[in-house]
C-alpha cells in the first residue's frame, strides 16, 4: 500500500476508544503508523466508564473498538469477576450503551442507536427482516416479550415449528452462551454448546464444545441464561467446504465487502477458538461459483441496514449446496481478522482490515455526514 | 466425518440435484429443464432448501413428471425430514412412494436412502423404516446404502442380486443385526455395518454377529466392514477366529473404539496376510502396536492406521473414548 499522508486522511486525527493493551488496539495503531499517519491516541474504556464520558476534538476520527478481554472493564460492565462467566450480558448491554452515549464530539464512525440494534440479536434480526435480507426464521424477532425460562422457550419453539434451533443470548458475542438445540417429538433432546456448568450452577464459556443430552441439564442452563435475554433462530443447514460444514465472516467496510474468513467445523458452532478451522477462500469462491456475487451482495445489504456504522462483520451461512445464503449475525466489532487481506477486486484488495478502514474512513465520513446532516451543518473538510 | 457433507458421487456417477424450485407453485407450468443425460448422473431428490415449503413426496411426484426415470441407474434420496411433523410419517411416505414407482425405474441399480448431513439431522435421529418391502420391489438392485437406524427393520429379507449393502448408523439395534444375519444375500460381495453405541440403540453383541462371522449365508462376500463400534475390540477378537475372514479381500474396522487390546487380538489370531486391505483408521492405538501391525502386514496388505483425530479424554479420573460418529 502507498503510505497515506496526513493530507490524504483529510486532515483528521485518529483516536481509538478501546482497551489499550488489547491486540485489536495494537493492530489498529500499527496499521495507522504503517499508513504514514501519526500514532492514534487511545481512550481507555475504563477511563470512559470512570469519568462518565469523553469529549473528542472536532477533527478527531473516532474508532470504537471492543470493550472485551479486559477483566476490570468486564467487571464494571457485567458485574462478574471471572471473565469466562456467561451471565451478566443484559447489564453489559445497558452499561455499554450508556458508555457509548457518553462519548461527545469528534467524527464518529459508529452510531449509538445502531450499536443498540447490533448488540441485540432480536432487534438486529427484525431490522434485517424488515429490509428483506434473508435471515433464519425466528419467534423472537424484534421487541417481543422476553423468554422467561426453559418451558417458555420450548413453547415458542413449538409454536414456530422449530425442532432444531440456535438459542443465543441476546447480547452475546463470540459464541458465548450459544446452544445448538435439537428436540425430538419422542421427548429426546440434545444441546451442543461451549457452556460449562460448575457445581454451583454458574455458567462458564469453555474452549471445548460439549453435548448435553438430558432435559434437566439443558433446562438449568437456559433458566440461568433467560434473565439476560434470549434469541431463538431456526437452524439453517450449512453447506460444506472441503468436507466440513462452514460459515463465512465477511467484513463490510464503507458499504463494500472487503474481507472473507471461512470457518469450518464438524460441530455446529464454527468459531475458531472452539476448534473451527479456517477454510481456503479460493475454495469458497469455487464452491459458490456463479452464486458468489450474490453472497457478497447479501453481506453488503445486511451492512446497509446500519448506514451510520462504517464497518461491520457479517456472518453468512451458505446453504442449499452453496446456492443460497442466509445472514447469521451482524457484528459491530467483527474486524479482528489477523493476517487476512482484502478480497481481490474489492477496494481493500491486499490490505488488512484496519488499513482498509483507515483508507476508507475520511471519504465515508464525509459522505455520511452529508447524507444525514441538515443542509447547513458544517462538514469538516 | 462422512455425514458432514452431501454425496458428490454415488454408484460411480456424479450426483445431480433435481431442482427443488420446480415443485413450487410458480413453476407448475414448467415442462422441461436443463439437466445432464439422465443415465449419466445419480439423481438426488431431497429437501435441501432452508426455507423449503415442499414435502419430499411432492418433490418426488414432480420429479416423476419431468424426468424420464426409466434410464436412471443411481438414485439418492436426500432429506425427507420435515421437522414439524411426526418423524415416522415422512420416511414411511418416502418408502411407499418408491415402492409404488418401481415400474418407473427399470434400470435402477444403486439406491442411497438418506443422504442427510448432521447439519440437517444427526445420524442417530434419522428415522428409517421396514426395508424388506423396498428391496423386494427392486429385485435388480445391486447396491443399497442406508443412513440412520431409528425404526429400521429387515424382516425375512432375501435379495438375489444385491452386491453391496451398507448401513451407516450411530447405533445399529441388535434386532436389525439379527435380521440381516439371518437374511439371504447370495450375491452379496460387500457388507458394511456401522454398529455404533448403546446410547443410540447400538446394542448388538458378538453373538448377534455370529452368522455373519461364520459366513455361511454370505457365499460371495469379499469385503466386510464392521465399523464405528463401541465394542470394536471385541469385534476384532471375534474376527481373529472367524471363518469368513479367510475369503475376504478387504476388512474395514475403522471409526470405532479400537485400542491395543483389539489390535493385539487381530495380531494373535488367524493370518491376515491374504487381505488386500485392512482399514483401521480412527483408532486409539499406541505407537508400539502400530509398528507391530506394520511389521506383520505391510507392505503386502494395504494398511490404514490414520488416527483420524481420535482423542482419549480424561474426566474426573475416568477415561473417555468415543466412536467417530456417535450422535
Amino acid at each position: 500500500m502507498t503510505p497515506l499522508s496526513p493530507a490524504h486522511s483529510g486532515g483528521y486525527r485518529w483516536v481509538v476508544v478501546g482497551n489499550g493493551e488489547n491486540r485489536r488496539v495494537r493492530l489498529f495503531r500499527a496499521a495507522a503508523t504503517a499508513a504514514g499517519l501519526p500514532t492514534p491516541r487511545v481512550v481507555e474504556w475504563l477511563d470512559v466508564l470512570r469519568d462518565g464520558g469523553h469529549h473528542f476534538a472536532d477533527d478527531e476520527l473516532v474508532r470504537l473498538d471492543s470493550p472485551g478481554e479486559h477483566s476490570e472493564v468486564d467487571r464494571v460492565l457485567r458485574g462478574v469477576t471471572d471473565p469466562t462467566r456467561v451471565e451478566g450480558t443484559a447489564r453489559w448491554y445497558t452499561g455499554f450503551g450508556a458508555a457509548v452515549a457518553s462519548l461527545r464530539g469528534g467524527c464518529r464512525l459508529d452510531d449509538p442507536a445502531e450499536l443498540a440494534v447490533l448488540f441485540d440479536k432480536r432487534l438486529c434480526h427484525a431490522r434485517l427482516t424488515a429490509a428483506g435480507v434473508a435471515v433464519p426464521a425466528s419467534p423472537t424477532s424484534g421487541p417481543v416479550a422476553p423468554i422467561r425460562d426453559w418451558g417458555d422457550l420450548r413453547a415458542r419453539m413449538r409454536a414456530a415449528g422449530l425442532a432444531r434451533a440456535f438459542v443465543k443470548i441476546a447480547h452475546g458475542s463470540s459464541a458465548s452462551g450459544v446452544l445448538a438445540l435439537e428436540t425430538h417429538p419422542a421427548g429426546r433432546i440434545r444441546a451442543t454448546t461451549s457452556v460449562e456448568v460448575t457445581p454451583s450452577g454458574a455458567l462458564h464459556n469453555s474452549l471445548r464444545v460439549r453435548r448435553y443430552h438430558t432435559e434437566s441439564e439443558i433446562a438449568a442452563i437456559v433458566d440461568r441464561l433467560a434473565p439476560d435475554g434470549l434469541h431463538i433462530e431456526q437452524w439453517v443447514p450449512k453447506s460444506s467446504l472441503q468436507g466440513r460444514p462452514c460459515d463465512l465472516r465477511i467484513l463490510v467496510v464503507a458499504g463494500r465487502a472487503t474481507h472473507l474468513v471461512a470457518r469450518r467445523s464438524t460441530m455446529p458452532i464454527t468459531n475458531l477458538h472452539l476448534g473451527g478451522e479456517r477454510g481456503d477462500p479460493d475454495a469458497v469462491r469455487a464452491a459458490a461459483g456463479e452464486h458468489w456475487t450474490r453472497a457478497l451482495e447479501l453481506a453488503e445489504r445486511a451492512a446497509a441496514c446500519f448506514p451510520r456504522t462504517m464497518c461491520v462483520g457479517v456472518d453468512l451461512l451458505p446453504t442449499t449446496h452453496w446456492r443460497e445464503f442466509v445472514i447469521g449475525e451482524v457484528n459491530a466489532f467483527g474486524d479482528l481478522l489477523p493476517r487476512i487481506t482484502g478480497l481481490p477486486g474489492s477496494p481493500a484488495a491486499g490490505a488488512d482490515t484496519y488499513t482498509a478502514q483507515i483508507a476508507a474512513a475520511p471519504r465515508w465520513y464525509g459522505a455520511v455526514r452529508t447524507a444525514f446532516a441538515p443542509e447547513d451543518e458544517h462538514v469538516p473538510a | 466425518m462422512i455425514n458432514d457433507d452431501h454425496l458428490s458421487e454415488f454408484g460411480g456417477l456424479p450426483v445431480f440435484d433435481f431442482p427443488e424450485r420446480l415443485a413450487e407453485p410458480e413453476h407448475a407450468d414448467t415442462a422441461s429443464f436443463d439437466h445432464p443425460a439422465v443415465e449419466s448422473v445419480a439423481w438426488r431428490v431431497g429437501r435441501i432448501g432452508w426455507d423449503s415449503e415442499v414435502s419430499w413426496t411432492d418433490l418426488f411426484d414432480r420429479f416423476l413428471e419431468l424426468v424420464d426415470t426409466t434410464r436412471i441407474r443411481a438414485f439418492v434420496v436426500g432429506s425427507w425430514v420435515d421437522i414439524e411433523e411426526d418423524p415416522e410419517e415422512p420416511v414411511n411416505a418416502v418408502l411407499e412412494r418408491l415402492v409404488a414407482a418401481r415400474d418407473r425405474f427399470p434400470a435402477l441399480r444403486a439406491l442411497f436412502l438418506g443422504d442427510i448431513t448432521q447439519e440437517e439431522n444427526e445420524i442417530s435421529w434419522i428415522y428409517q423404516g421396514q426395508l424388506t418391502g423396498l428391496l423386494n420391489a427392486f429385485p435388480e438392485l445391486t447396491e443399497i446404502v442406508v443412513r440412520g437406524s431409528e425404526q429400521l427393520s429387515f424382516p425375512a429379507v432375501r435379495h438375489e442380486r444385491l452386491k453391496k449393502l451398507t448401513i451407516q448408523t450411530g447405533g445399529l439395534p441388535a434386532t436389525v443385526v439379527r435380521e440381516l444375519a439371518a437374511g439371504d444375500f447370495p450375491a452379496l460381495t460387500h457388507l458394511e455395518l456401522w454398529l455404533g453405541t448403546p446410547n443410540y440403540h447400538g446394542d448388538a453383541e458378538i453373538a448377534d454377529l455370529a452368522p455373519i462371522l461364520a459366513g455361511d449365508r454370505l457365499p460371495a462376500l469379499r469385503h466386510l466392514g464392521l465399523r464405528n463400534s463401541e465394542i470394536q475390540d471385541e469385534v476384532c477378537a471375534a474376527l481373529a477366529a472367524a471363518p469368513v475372514v479367510a475369503r475376504l479381500e478387504s476388512l474395514d474396522l475403522s471409526l470405532g473404539i479400537l485400542t491395543d487390546t483389539g489390535a493385539a487380538a487381530l495380531l494373535g489370531g488367524q493370518p491376515l496376510t491374504h487381505l488386500k486391505r485392512l482399514d483401521l483408521h480412527y483408532n486409539y492405538l499406541s505407537p508400539e502396536i502400530r509398528e507391530r501391525l506394520r511389521e506383520t502386514l505391510s507392505p503386502k496388505v494395504e494398511l490404514d492406521l490414520d488416527t483420524g483425530g481420535a482423542e482419549t479424554h480424561s474426566y474426573e479420573g475416568e477415561v473417555w473414548r468415543y466412536v467417530s460418529i456417535g450422535e
